[in-house]
This record gives C-alpha cells, sequence and structure tokens, in this order.
C-alpha cells in the first residue's frame, strides 16, 4: 500500500479523535466518503486507492474506536462486490455512486433471510448473497422493517426486497466473491471489536486513575492494575494477530473467522469488565461504558458469532493437525 | 536483505536435515540420557556455528543480526531440536553478562570454555528473595583477596550439573536494599559448595539448591565493583532477547497435534464443545505467536517500550496453561496413570499430568504472572506503584 499503517492510524486518529464517542452520523457518513475510505479497496484502475486488507483494519479499527455510527462495512462489501463484478452497463456508475457515499447495504448475519441490513431506510440498492448468485437489487418499493437494536450506533432493519435485480456474479465465482466478501466482513468486525476495545480500555484505566475511595486512587488498588494487566495482555495479543492476518493475503475464511471470533471475545470481556470497573457510574448512561458493551455484543453476534466459528475452525484445526 | 534471510533461512534449514537429532526423546528417559543429548547436540551446533548467534562477531558463530538468530530459532523448533537448557545459561546469562562487565582477563578465562561446553548456572534467588530479589541475604566477607561466602541459593536451572555459577551476595546491609550486593563468579568444585536436585512436582529436577559454607572467591573473580551486583545482574536478567518466548510459542503451535491426537484416539472430535475448545486454543496460539513475532520486530527496529516483554511472557505463560489443561481434560483417566517423563523434552511432551503441572514454571519463574502484571501496569499503562513500605494497622 502506497501509505503506511502509521500515516494511515494517523490520518484516521485526526478525523475520528478520541475525544468525540458516536458522533453525529451524517456528518461521520460525509467524512468518510471524503476521506476515500469508502474507495479504498477497489483498484485504482476502477477510481479506488487500491489499499488493501490492512488499510481496510486501520479504517474500522479508528471507526470502532470512536463508535462511529453508519453502515461502512456493509457500504464497502457492496463496493467490493460491483468492483469484482464482470462489466455490465450500470456498472462504474453504481460503482462511482457507492464511493462517494450513495449508501448501499448488505445483510451482516449468516442467515438465509435478509436481516441485519444497516441503513436499509436510506439505502438505493442492496446486495443479496445466495450460494449461486450475487445480485445488486434496487431498494425502491422493497418493504423495510426497522429493528431497534440496543446499540444506537447501528441502524438494522429486515429487508424483503421487491425484485430479482442486477446479477454480478453466478455459479462458482458467485461462490468466490461470497467467501471473500464474508471474510472481509469478518475482518472488518474484528478491527472494529479491537479498536473499540483499546478505546474502552484506555478509558477505564484512565477512570481507575482519577477515581479515589479510601484515600488513594482505584489505580493503586493491586486486584484491579491486575485485571486490566490481563485485558491490555489479550488485547496487546489479539492485536497483533489482527495485523499478521491483515498482510497475509492466503489467509482462508476460516483463519479470518477465528480472527473475529478471538476479537470479539477480547472486546466483550473488556467491555463487560469496563462496567464493573467504572462502578456506579458505569451503570448509567451518563458515561460511555455502555454504548462500548453494546457494541460488543452486537459485533460478536453479527457474520456469525464466537460458537459458531470455534466450532468449524475447532473442526479444522483437529483435521489439519496431523 | 530478506533476500539474504531467506538463504540463511535455507541454509539452516539443509543443515538441520543433515544434522538435526532424531529420535532424541527415546533416549531422555534417564538423566543421564538427557546430559548426552545436550552435550552432544550442543557440540554440533557449535560446530556448525549455529550455538552462539548472538554473541560478537569475534567469535566463531557470533556476530548475527537479532532478524537472523530469529530465523535460527524458528527454523531450531520447526526441526523439533531438542531445547538447549543445559546450556542456555552459559551461553546467554554467563556470556552476555561476562561481555558486558567482565575485565579481558575474565572474559579470555571464561568465554571460550562456554563454547567447549563449560555449563554455569545463576545463584540469585534465595528462600526469602525471589519475586523480592533485592532481599538477597547470602553473605560475603572480604578477606584479603578473597570473600567468604555462606548462604543459600534456590532454584538454580541446572545448578546440579554446572560447572560454574553467577553469584548474587550481600556485602553490606547499609543504604537501600540493592546497594549492599555483589556480583561473583563462583566454581561450584570449590570447598564448602553443596549442590542438591529440587524435585519438582511432575517429577523433574531442572533446578537446583546451593549450600555455601564457608566458600572462597577470589577477588579477582568479582564482575563488577564491589556494591555493583544490582546492575550486573540486571544485565544478565536482560541477555535473553525474546527469542526464547518466540521459539517457544512456534513449539506450542507446533505441538498442536498432540492434543488432536487424544481427541481422536479417544473418539472425541464428535464432541463439538471440545472441538471449539480446540478452535480456540489455535487461536489464542496464533495470537501468542504474532505478539511474540511483534515483539522482535519492534525490538529489531528499536520501538520495543518497558513492559512490553511482559506481555509476551504473561500471554505465553497463560495459553501454555490452557493448552496443558485441555491435553489433561481430553485424556481423561489415561492421563491419571503415571508414565515415565521425558527430561529436557519441552513443553509439551504428551505426558499431560506432567505437562500440565510443568505449565506453572512459565507462570511463576522468571518473574510470576503476578509480577509481570504489576511491570504491565505501572510501566507500560502508567498505573501509580505500590507503597514501598507497609504497616499492619492497629485494629482498635
Amino acid at each position: 500500500m502506497t501509505m503506511s499503517r502509521a500515516e494511515l492510524q494517523e490520518a484516521a486518529r485526526q478525523a475520528f479523535g478520541e475525544g468525540d464517542l458516536a458522533p453525529d452520523p451524517a456528518a461521520s457518513w460525509a467524512l468518510i466518503a471524503e476521506m476515500g475510505w469508502l474507495m479504498m479497496a477497489v483498484p485504482e484502475a476502477q477510481g479506488g486507492l487500491g489499499l488493501g486488507r490492512e488499510a481496510a483494519g486501520v479504517v474500522h479499527a479508528a471507526l470502532g474506536r470512536a463508535l462511529v455510527p453508519g453502515p461502512a462495512i456493509a457500504q464497502m462489501l457492496v463496493i467490493e462486490a460491483l468492483s469484482a463484478a464482470d462489466d455490465f452497463p450500470q456498472r462504474d456508475d453504481l460503482l462511482g455512486r457507492a464511493m462517494a457515499g450513495d449508501v448501499m447495504t448488505t445483510s451482516l448475519s449468516i442467515g438465509p433471510g435478509l436481516d441485519c441490513v444497516p441503513d436499509a431506510d436510506r439505502a438505493s440498492h442492496i446486495l443479496v448473497l445466495s450460494t449461486d448468485r450475487v445480485a445488486l437489487v434496487p431498494l425502491a418499493g422493497a418493504t423495510v422493517t426497522a429493528r431497534t437494536t440496543w446499540d444506537k450506533t447501528r441502524q438494522l432493519f429486515d429487508v424483503a426486497p421487491p425484485s430479482e435485480g442486477i446479477t454480478l456474479a453466478t455459479g462458482d465465482a458467485a461462490a468466490a466473491l461470497g467467501q471473500r466478501l464474508q471474510s472481509q466482513l469478518l475482518f472488518a468486525l474484528a478491527a472494529d471489536s479491537l479498536g473499540g476495545a483499546d478505546a474502552i480500555l484506555g478509558r477505564t484505566i484512565d477512570y481507575l486513575k482519577i477515581r479515589h475511595q479510601f484515600g488513594r486512587p482505584l489505580a493503586l488498588f493491586q486486584a484491579l492494575k491486575h485485571r486490566v494487566a490481563d485485558m491490555k495482555t489479550w488485547l496487546a495479543a489479539a492485536e497483533a494477530l489482527l495485523w499478521s492476518r491483515a498482510v497475509e493475503p492466503e489467509a482462508t475464511l476460516i483463519e479470518i473467522a477465528a480472527l473475529k471470533a478471538h476479537a470479539t471475545s477480547v472486546y466483550r470481556a473488556i467491555a463487560e469488565d469496563a462496567i464493573q470497573l467504572h462502578g456506579g457510574i458505569g451503570l448509567t448512561t451518563e458515561y460511555y461504558c455502555h454504548l462500548f458493551l453494546k457494541r460488543a455484543t452486537l459485533n460478536s453476534a453479527l457474520g456469525g458469532d464466537a460458537d459458531y466459528w470455534e466450532e468449524r475452525s475447532g473442526l479444522q484445526a483437529l483435521r489439519s493437525a496431523a | 536483505l530478506t533476500d539474504a534471510l531467506e538463504t540463511l533461512r535455507i541454509e539452516v534449514r539443509r543443515w538441520l536435515e543433515a544434522n538435526a537429532p532424531q529420535h532424541w526423546r527415546e533416549t531422555c528417559t534417564t538423566h543421564e540420557g538427557f546430559l548426552a543429548t545436550q552435550r552432544s547436540w550442543f557440540a554440533t551446533l557449535a560446530a556448525g556455528g549455529y550455538a552462539v548467534p548472538h554473541w560478537p562477531v569475534e567469535w566463531p558463530g557470533g556476530g548475527r543480526s537479532l532478524a537472523e538468530q530469529k530465523i535460527i530459532y524458528e527454523e531450531l523448533a520447526r526441526a523439533d531440536t531438542p531445547r538447549l537448557l543445559l546450556s542456555f545459561m552459559s551461553t546467554y546469562h554467563a556470556a552476555s553478562t561476562l561481555f558486558e562487565w567482565g575485565s579481558p582477563e575474565q572474559q579470555a578465562e571464561y568465554i571460550p570454555r562456554i563454547l567447549e561446553g563449560e555449563i554455569w548456572c545463576q545463584g540469585f534467588s534465595e528462600p526469602n528473595a525471589g519475586s523480592d530479589l533485592a532481599n538477597v541475604r547470602t553473605r560475603a566477607e572480604r578477606h584479603d583477596d578473597v570473600y567468604v561466602v555462606n548462604g543459600q541459593k534456590l532454584w538454580s536451572t541446572m545448578g546440579q550439573f554446572a560447572d560454574k555459577c553467577l553469584l548474587l551476595v550481600r556485602t553490606s546491609n547499609a543504604g537501600a536494599k540493592q546497594a549492599g550486593l555483589t556480583y561473583l563468579l563462583l566454581d561450584l568444585k570449590t570447598k564448602g559448595v553443596t549442590a542438591r536436585p529440587i524435585h519438582q512436582i511432575h517429577g523433574d529436577e531442572e533446578f537446583a539448591e546451593l549450600f555455601l559454607d564457608d566458600v572462597e572467591v577470589r577477588v579477582a573473580d568479582r564482575l563488577g565493583a564491589e556494591g555493583e551486583g544490582w546492575a550486573v545482574a540486571q544485565s544478565t536478567l536482560s541477555s535473553e532477547r525474546g527469542l526464547t518466548l518466540l521459539e517457544l510459542s512456534a513449539r506450542m503451535r507446533g505441538a498442536l497435534w498432540r492434543i488432536a491426537e487424544v481427541i481422536r484416539t479417544r473418539g472425541r472430535e464428535v464432541d463439538v464443545g471440545i472441538a471449539r475448545d480446540f478452535g480456540r486454543l489455535a487461536t489464542k496460539i496464533d495470537a501468542t505467536c504474532a505478539l511474540a513475532d511483534l515483539f522482535l520486530a519492534n525490538r529489531i527496529a528499536g520501538d520495543e517500550r518497558v513492559g512490553d516483554a511482559s506481555l509476551v511472557k504473561l500471554s505465553y505463560a497463560r495459553t501454555l496453561r490452557d493448552f496443558t489443561s485441555l491435553g489433561l481434560r481430553v485424556s481423561g483417566l489415561d492421563a491419571q496413570y503415571h508414565a515415565p517423563i521425558v527430561f529436557g523434552g519441552g513443553m509439551e511432551t504428551g505426558n499431560w499430568m506432567a505437562d500440565f503441572m510443568n505449565s506453572y514454571a512459565w507462570t511463576i519463574a522468571g518473574g510470576s504472572d503476578e509480577i509481570q502484571r504489576n511491570i504491565i501496569a505501572e510501566r507500560l499503562l502508567g498505573m501509580p506503584r505500590e507503597p514501598r513500605n507497609w504497616t499492619l494497622e492497629a485494629t482498635p
């Protein structure tokens, strides 16, 4: 990639600084498009930036860190599918619009139905995946049902598409594209989770340093220090795995899925304990803890949860560890 | 640069194909077999130029960059060679400390013999100086050109097989505890030295207790000045540069088949819960390997932060506990029937009860998990340090 990870991280940090959590959705979306992040993975020949998985990881980690709302993950999946599709008359136009920020979405669940579809109420198209067909379907006239989630940074919908739409891939090509998109979804969720985990861990540590009880900062109590030291350790290892998988183009779907299961488990554990370590204030909406907990649990459930993927990665590892 | 490293990798791999010992675990069921395996493998490595890649370039086999050392260690792990347990303290702790603090005479006297197979152990810990090392009480009194040493040392790795010892002693009780320490080089054949193996719970004897009774050490065998022992000891303790945990993590990854084999043999592969736990463990090991790798990369680039090493050690130690614990669990009753252990067979021998108990070595030795957590919290996360003193509050 033309930009180093550190440079991209710095740019992302400037765009979504640490101070403003869960920023305004419309302004965030405009900023994401303006930064060029939606065109990141698209080859330069198609008007994109030609950056790889590592760059996507940086962006999603930054979005997770600041609990940025919006359908960035779904949008990038649609863009990837459009970019990979065989040429068709409206392709360049649709791709250009999607890269510019016209919302196009897709389901983030692994079920057969079109559920967990971010921002379907304002999207122009939905990407529909089945085992042998990938299609882009206009949403005009579709039945779109809002599903209120605990995590207010995501707006999810159930969708009943009105038509068959435009076929982007069929047969083996559709299956291969579907796998690639699933990998991309899982990697994005892993990055979002580790960004969020790092943010809430840092805030928790800051809180322990500031909050005094019994005439001393909570950060002086060894029982609490040891808990956050453990969290830091698991987070550091999970981050190391994220960035190592990010530069392994040959990483399999199962390897990325195992990473996602691991990253979301680490995020959940950190977000859960953050509530406890904040004490009473952690139970209130005054503080940010609940926002991380809600995003962490949603991330765990999206794209297949840890139970689902660990069973599969375990069976595969059992077969290959001969 | 990358090409040169890949060339080295191929060179080491070819050399190992011709020279790595095969079926060595079978001969390590006795201490004699273990010692013979260790000595001959060290001699082979030294002759091949791979025993001391971290030494300065003027020594045969030395002058390798950290990146090159990493390649050599990865290949040694891949070839499942015996870990150099017997000579580890000699080539790392003793040699590095001598390179940094030894006079030319001391270096000339001791360093060549390390390459010839002389074995060093470390005499730092004591019954009341474990995690709190500055608490050393073994006493050295100066009489003309000798120190007379009295005291007891614990946890000297391979101390019962060693020829020499890196000895931390107290020469003064004045001032800070650290300021009264002095560093001596002790010949273990000296009169008054008794080395007794420590019987570990899993049946091995990797450590010794040293009893020092009016032991005379020449003043010429002091490293650094009197009272400078703490600083010299820090060099000893930091001599290992992160390769061990990289190697051990890679070995754990490579040993996953042992658990898989038990699961299959016992017909448990249809148990979804076990498959999940196995998958979770495999990913955790991958994460530990990635962390060890990143740590070394940061070290090579000069980007290491104080406390980073503790993250790697804690991650490895906890993951090894998970590894051995799963092996023990899936083995069921089979693991409860006592089986002879393989001396120096590594952390994952497939003798699951023994491996599980041996995993405590990594959560306790070399700075326990609790010490690592303190370092991470205080040095890396900037949390306040423990108060240095405490008094028992009077209860009304």
